[in-house]
């Protein structure tokens, strides 16, 4: 029996965000300029009625539309998003409901950004293995832009929202085992700050505030783009070296690497540092930006469409941002 | 490392031409000291300096002095 992936799909919303859009807001900055520091052209997002559960439900549906497996086989549905429907029920349930799963299966959401996938895949992966689950579907949707506000070109030229589907069951591409990590210090360093019971959305926390050329309000994202670039100097080059070895790999046997899309400058660093080659290092994220945690089934999708994972490969799989949270594994396939 | 190549490097993170930046330039002054270049002075740092540069003292720096300061 190999616990692994069957499939993945993903879906992005119909709308577009380029950076000529972007460089009619910020002075200073050129459409060139936002590519050439982020690597990123333009991304998706989804209009004011479009929510976590549609993106979800779309994704969902793009793989039950490949036949690979139907809702009734079902079993399970992990669902990670940061952006609910509501802050209760839990967007999983309302998803079992639009997508016909069984009612006999279980259903949950969990709140994480950038490592989501691979606790996901370390989630799936127990419950098959312990018998409580056969056929898991394990789907990331996030909507940050919901959050951003329009003049904070520190969060708004990276982030684009996505959604992706991945099937687990006994008999797919083997996930490895895991390195997972948590550092609650940097609460701050990614946080949506108002909105919880620990500071209630008033018209206080709406109120905007200007930031080194970024406006936001207490309602928005913010993001410590030194601090969480730090973290992952920190963090990344430890998780790669911990999972190579829970895996009894060494970094020469990895055919691909496939890390979180964050952004080009981060993983041109994280590359490098990791002394990587460039042939076996994944970058796709120029039409989409960084999709939070759909951002490695993205990669990986496209990486297999591109006829750069094949049959016998080892993929190493990197997570790691809001939490902070990190987690890597491999995948064998 | 000379001043002279420290002064390079930063030229070079923050795209400026040759000779453009001297130990007493007011950081504050150069348009292109901005959170992009922040982050490519962290990786600086990190590769050539061996250096943790946190956001905070990041934010204490004032003039490109207080940089090569810190490479020391």
């Amino acid at each position: 029996m190999s616990i692994g992936i069957k499939a993945i799909e993903y879906v992005l919303p119909e709308k577009v965000l380029t950076n000529e859009e972007l460089s009619c807001l910020y002075e200073d900055w050129t459409p060139e300029k936002i590519l050439d520091k982020t690597g990123i052209a333009s991304r998706h997002v989804v209009s004011k009625d479009e929510h976590a559960s549609d993106l979800a439900e779309r994704a969902a549906k793009k793989l039950f539309s490949t036949g690979i497996t139907t809702p009734e086989e079902i079993d399970f549905l992990l669902l990670a998003t940061q952006s609910p429907d509501y802050l209760l029920p839990a967007t999983a349930c309302i998803l079992q409901d639009k997508l016909g799963i069984p009612q006999n299966a279980g259903a949950f959401d969990f709140n994480l950004g950038c490592s989501a996938y691979i606790y996901g895949l370390a989630l799936a992966k127990s419950l098959i293995n312990t018998d409580i689950a056969k056929n898991v579907l394990l789907i990331m949707s996030e909507t940050y832009s919901k959050y951003i506000h329009p003049l904070d070109k520190s969060v708004r030229t990276i982030f684009g929202d996505a959604a992706a589907a991945t099937l687990i069951s006994d008999n797919g591409n083997r996930i490895g085992n895991f390195d997972l990590g948590t550092d609650g210090r940097g609460k701050d360093l990614l946080i949506v700050p108002a909105g919880g019971s620990m500071l209630p959305k008033s018209e206080a926390t709406a109120t905007e505030t200007y930031d080194s050329g970024n406006i936001r309000s207490l309602d928005n994202l913010f993001m410590d783009g030194a601090e969480v670039f730090n973290f992952t100097i920190r963090v990344v080059p430890e998780s790669i070296r911990n999972v190579l070895k829970k895996n009894k790999l060494t970094l020469d046997e990895i055919d691909l690497f496939i890390f979180h899309q964050a952004n080009k400058f981060m993983l041109d660093f994280l590359r490098k540092k990791l002394k990587i080659p460039k042939e076996k290092y994944y970058i796709n994220m120029q039409d989409i930006g960084n999709t939070v945690s759909a951002s490695i089934p993205i990669a990986l999708k496209r990486a297999e469409e591109e006829g750069k994972i094949k049959k016998g490969y080892k993929v190493l799989i990197s997570g790691f941002g809001v939490g902070l949270s990190w987690g890597s594994t491999i995948l064998y396939y | 490392m000379t001043t002279q190549e420290k002064l390079a490097m930063l030229e070079e993170i923050m795209e400026l031409e040759s000779g453009s930046l001297n130990a007493g330039t007011k950081l504050e002054d150069l348009e292109e000291w901005n959170s992009m270049a922040a982050l490519a002075l962290i990786a600086l740092m990190d590769e050539e300096f061996n250096k943790i540069l946190t956001g905070k003292q990041i934010k204490e720096f004032k003039t490109v002095q207080d940089i090569l300061d810190f490479m020391e």
